[in-house]
């Protein structure tokens, strides 16, 4: 939709409004609070760091006076952007992001696949991104071509997984490795492995994230399985045995990370896994001090890029909006609002300068090399006999 | 638009040269937009997940058309599946009985007792809250009835219990309670509806020539509005058996029901497995209401004629 | 229908029927403390500074309106939200209640047939319906966006709307239409001014329904969303930070307008139709 047909209908919308009933007296208000929200003044408050981005985006739109306008379409996470930084580049540069959000990568492997072009960029993990290539969704293009690529740390633009002949297959965004994190005041001895989710001591305690696929891949990590996400038939025995051990352990599923959060902030969950963070966000909140380890027999993890959809309508759009919405400083904010390592090298140095060198470190932003250790997340060839071992685990 | 032609039909025997099909037309023409709409939006969508049932899904999460009946064979193989849609069932039962036992005294309290002006707004007030975010509803269930939640720090504090319970969240009860809590608006509304038009003096004259109070309740009430029960239950017991985010949230790791299970397919893009196994509880649920529309008394409203 | 509460009014009121009141009182007061316990604290953790949920409350903030107010992302998902449910809740409500007609009266060859077919989609998860329909609006060729969205929300608000009408006209008594149109109505008339006051309650109670319904779901609308947002969309795919108070107090608002929107609405509404009849009489 473009701003004017948008404009229009929520006139359109407006005298309904009058004209019908009650009902429609509430999205009156709401479309007159929406009128508000979008008038310039609103973005400085959205976010912390918000100030020194618009800074950047500012210098940006100089450097790129000649650029082609217009919006684009965007299927991504709601982390991977925030609305001071697409309100700024759209008022700076008129390149307007129309994002869509998803929680599964398979969900928007599957829309993708049916609706192609109607979307222009989409974000997607690990593995995904090539599996997306080989289904001749997205395309290759030299990374190197954009100038904003030079912040990024190098390794994150030498990903083997992610380098074809034809060129590079998405922006390098942010990562995490699943790790687990406990209290110490009511877990000892201090673990190391993920055998501590499966000790009887620690009954109706453990918090685990709603991902099937992910619980069996970790089991399977602690069985000593080497591809997590493609085990044979023996070894989803093993990880399907440890997970009948993990059950009666469990608290809950957690169904977003806020639900793990929770849990360990009043202290009814004493052991979670989760990704980089989450011990900093549960003391910010006033719970207690947690301890954090990555399990010694390895761990899963996931790390994130922008993919370039093949045929895509706005495709022009993509690189320029890449260049501006990349920039350090719009990343140094994000790590701020979200507290999880990105590839953005110079955001590093941001965060140092702005004396956050100590939380970035913590949060291993420092170490991108970490994601070589982890079995990265992606369309693995075991997920329906997984599928099958869980439901007969967690079913009656 | 339209309707009035069919009552039309009913006070004018014939209307043209060619009463019967013309006649048969008027009165069918009102259902021709929901049909319409659900042909095209709904039956068509169906038989392609139909067809998508008897595929598979091979190890690059792509379909494969290669016909075979192993996504239904798995419901009936793997005894999981039936046990936790027995117990889905049992769940649903129980929750459409104690939703029914608190929205029927309440409905009958706003229609019988609260004056006209005031019925709708009452009605709203009910509603209107769940027209925000059932996730957000559910983390204050979280926050009630949690270990460090306020239920418990009430219980404390009144002295009824010394130490929190971990009994009231994350498990089947709290599941119980949520869906009771969901599932309210849907049987309040369809009780609405019928007691709405009872007419309450009935009750009185039935007491006047000598019917206990509960008589008069079950031959009188009962029968006039029980179309709008078996509706009420409807709402509330086949919904439940697609209901996965209650047990997610405050089921634990034991609360499963059958949509749980089908929703770990169809999350992980196992479409074929979950379609199937999905089907197989539609078509069940419907045989189930085909056959026994008499002794389950659901004839007027499932399936009459 | 008309007069009963009046009536009622000047009964003799035996000490059984008392006690039936006062009973039932009881009841409809706990279902309401029931039904809004989860919403106190819903609007509590909207001011409370910590970002989940849960005990002890640590102070009393508006950060959280604050950023609601200047999130526009957030604000094009609730428009978008309630045009999708006001939408989707008039064509339901329109074809739903029509439909409802001769099944109810006959007219159609199967109506068992008819009637089941109303009640799958009930029966049926929201991927299956979400799924089924993108690939079928793919094969059209058509482009995704609201109106897709809408499309999907009928598929399962309609059936609700069907079933709750029906019901009501259910034993609903001929004999008043035979009599208005003995007295000369015609069949427009008879359909305004008899049937449609009749069944209104269940007209109402179907659009409050499939409003419901609507404005929550998230798996349709996934699958046939373009790239737009809708509120329950912004909400559940937080999943990797998780939403934060800032939707609780977006809820609050809401909450606290339609509340009152309605509130003084039905009341009026009910006082100027108390008025009419009395000046009918």
């Amino acid at each position: 939709m473009t701003d004017l047909m948008r404009e229009y209908s929520r006139r359109q919308f407006l005298k309904v409004t009058g004209a019908a009933s009650l009902a429609l007296g509430m999205g009156g208000i709401a479309a007159a609070c929406a009128n508000v929200a979008s008038s310039p003044s609103a973005p400085a408050s959205a976010a912390p760091g918000a100030g020194s981005s618009s800074g950047a985006g500012a210098s940006a739109a100089a450097a790129a006076s000649a650029a082609p306008t217009g919006t684009f379409n965007w299927m991504t996470w709601g982390d991977h952007w925030y609305q001071a930084q697409v309100d700024t580049i759209a008022a700076n540069n008129n390149i307007k992001a129309n994002s869509t959000l998803f929680s599964d990568n398979i969900d928007a492997y599957t829309k993708l696949k049916q609706v192609g072009g109607q979307l222009d960029m989409v974000s997607g993990d690990a593995l995904w991104v090539p599996h997306y290539f080989e289904s001749g969704l997205i395309e290759a293009w030299d990374i190197n071509s954009l100038k904003v690529a030079s912040q990024l740390y190098s390794i994150a633009r030498s990903f083997p997984i992610w380098t074809k002949p034809e060129g590079y297959l998405g922006y390098p965004f942010g990562w995490s490795p699943v790790q687990i994190y406990y209290d110490p005041a009511k877990v000892s001895p201090a673990p190391d492995s993920w055998e501590v989710l499966l000790d009887p001591k620690y009954k109706g305690r453990v918090v685990v994230e709603d991902q099937p696929v992910e619980i069996m891949a970790y089991m399977g990590k602690f069985a000593g399985v080497v591809n997590a996400y493609s085990m044979t038939p023996e070894e989803i025995a093993k990880a399907k045995d440890l997970l009948k051990q993990l059950k009666p352990n469990i608290l809950r599923l957690a169904n977003q990370a806020t639900d793990t959060i929770a849990a360990l902030k009043t202290g009814e969950a004493w052991i979670a896994t989760g990704n980089l963070g989450t011990e900093s966000r549960v003391k910010d909140q006033g719970g207690p001090d947690l301890n954090v380890f990555t399990p010694k027999e390895g761990t899963i993890g996931w790390m994130d890029s922008e993919m370039v959809v093949k045929g895509g309508a706005n495709e022009n759009l993509i690189m320029p909006f890449l260049e501006l919405a990349e920039q350090a400083e719009y990343i140094a904010a994000n790590f701020i609002l979200n507290g999880r390592p990105l590839f953005n090298e110079k955001a590093y140095g941001i965060l140092v300068n702005q004396g956050q060198q100590e939380r970035a470190d913590r949060f291993l932003y420092n170490k991108p090399e970490t994601v070589q250790t982890m079995d990265l997340k992606g369309p693995g060839t075991s997920t329906q006999a997984v599928i099958d071992a869980f439901n007969e685990v967690f079913g009656s | 638009m339209t309707a009035d032609t069919a009552s039309a039909a009913d006070v004018a025997p014939l209307a043209g040269p060619r009463p019967g099909l013309r006649r048969r037309l008027e009165r069918a023409a009102p259902f021709l937009p929901g049909l319409a709409m659900l042909t095209l939006l709904f039956v068509i969508p169906m038989f392609i997940m139909l067809a998508f049932s008897f595929w598979k899904t091979n190890s690059s999460f792509d379909l494969v058309r290669d016909w075979n009946l192993n996504n239904y064979a798995r419901f009936f193989n793997q005894p999981t599946y039936i046990r936790t849609f027995a117990k889905t069932l049992v769940m649903a039962s129980a929750v459409t009985a104690a939703g029914l036992a608190i929205s029927l005294p309440f409905t009958y309290f706003l229609v019988r007792y609260v004056s006209r002006r005031f019925q709708r707004a009452v009605l709203l007030a009910v509603i209107v809250p769940f027209w925000t975010s059932y996730l957000l509803r559910v983390y204050a269930w979280q926050a009630i009835l949690g270990e460090k939640g306020a239920l418990n720090q009430f219980l404390m504090a009144t002295g009824i219990i010394q130490q929190p319970s971990t009994l009231f969240v994350y498990n089947d009860l709290a599941v119980f309670v949520v869906l009771i809590y969901v599932y309210f608006p849907f049987a309040a509304l369809a009780l609405y509806a019928a007691l709405e038009k009872f007419d309450f003096t009935q009750l009185n004259a039935a007491q006047d020539l000598g019917a206990r109070p509960d008589q008069a309740f079950r031959h009188i009430l009962l029968p006039q509005i029980r179309t709008g029960i078996i509706t009420a239950c409807i709402f509330v017991f086949i919904p439940i058996l697609g209901e996965f985010l209650t047990p997610t949230l405050v089921g634990g790791a034991s609360g499963s029901l059958i949509a749980n299970l089908i929703v770990n397919f169809t999350r992980q893009g196992q479409f074929p497995e979950g379609a199937a196994l999905a089907i197989v509880i539609a078509v069940f649920v419907t045989i189930l209401l085909v056959v026994f529309r008499r002794s389950l008394r659901v004839e007027d409203v499932v399936a009459r004629g | 229908m008309a007069n009963r509460a009046s009536a009622l009014d000047t009964m003799p009121v035996s000490p059984l029927a008392q006690q039936t009141r006062g009973c039932l009182s009881v009841v409809a007061g706990a279902t309401l403390v029931f039904l809004y316990l989860p919403i106190v604290f819903l609007v509590l953790f909207s001011i409370e500074p910590a970002d989940t949920p849960g005990f002890p409350i640590t102070g009393i903030t508006l950060h959280w309106y604050e950023k609601m107010l200047a999130d526009s992302a957030i604000h094009s998902a609730l428009f978008n939200s309630v045009v999708v449910a006001v939408v989707v809740a008039l064509i339901a409500t329109t074809i739903g209640t029509m439909a409802a007609f001769p099944l109810v009266r006959g007219g159609i060859r199967f109506p068992g047939a008819a009637r089941i077919l109303f009640t799958l989609p009930i029966m049926i998860p929201g991927v299956l319906i979400g799924l089924g329909l993108l690939v079928f609006i793919t094969l059209l060729g058509i482009k995704l966006g609201l109106h897709t969205v809408i499309a999907g929300h009928l598929v399962f608000t309609t059936p609700f709307v069907v079933l709750i009408v029906a019901a009501r006209l259910q034993g609903f008594d001929r004999r008043l239409e035979w009599a208005a149109a003995d007295l000369g109505a015609s069949n427009r008339q008879t359909l305004r001014h008899i049937v449609l006051p009749l069944i209104a309650p269940a007209i109402i109670a179907g659009a409050l329904l499939s409003v419901t319904l609507s404005i929550d779901e998230f798996v349709v609308t996934f699958f046939t969303i373009g790239p737009q947002l809708t509120l329950p969309l912004y909400i559940i795919t937080q999943i990797k930070f998780g939403v934060t108070p800032e939707v609780n107090a977006l809820a609050t608002v809401i909450l606290v307008v339609t509340l009152t929107v309605f509130g003084v609405g039905s009341v009026l509404l009910g006082t100027g139709r108390r008025f009419r009849r009395k000046d009918a009489a």
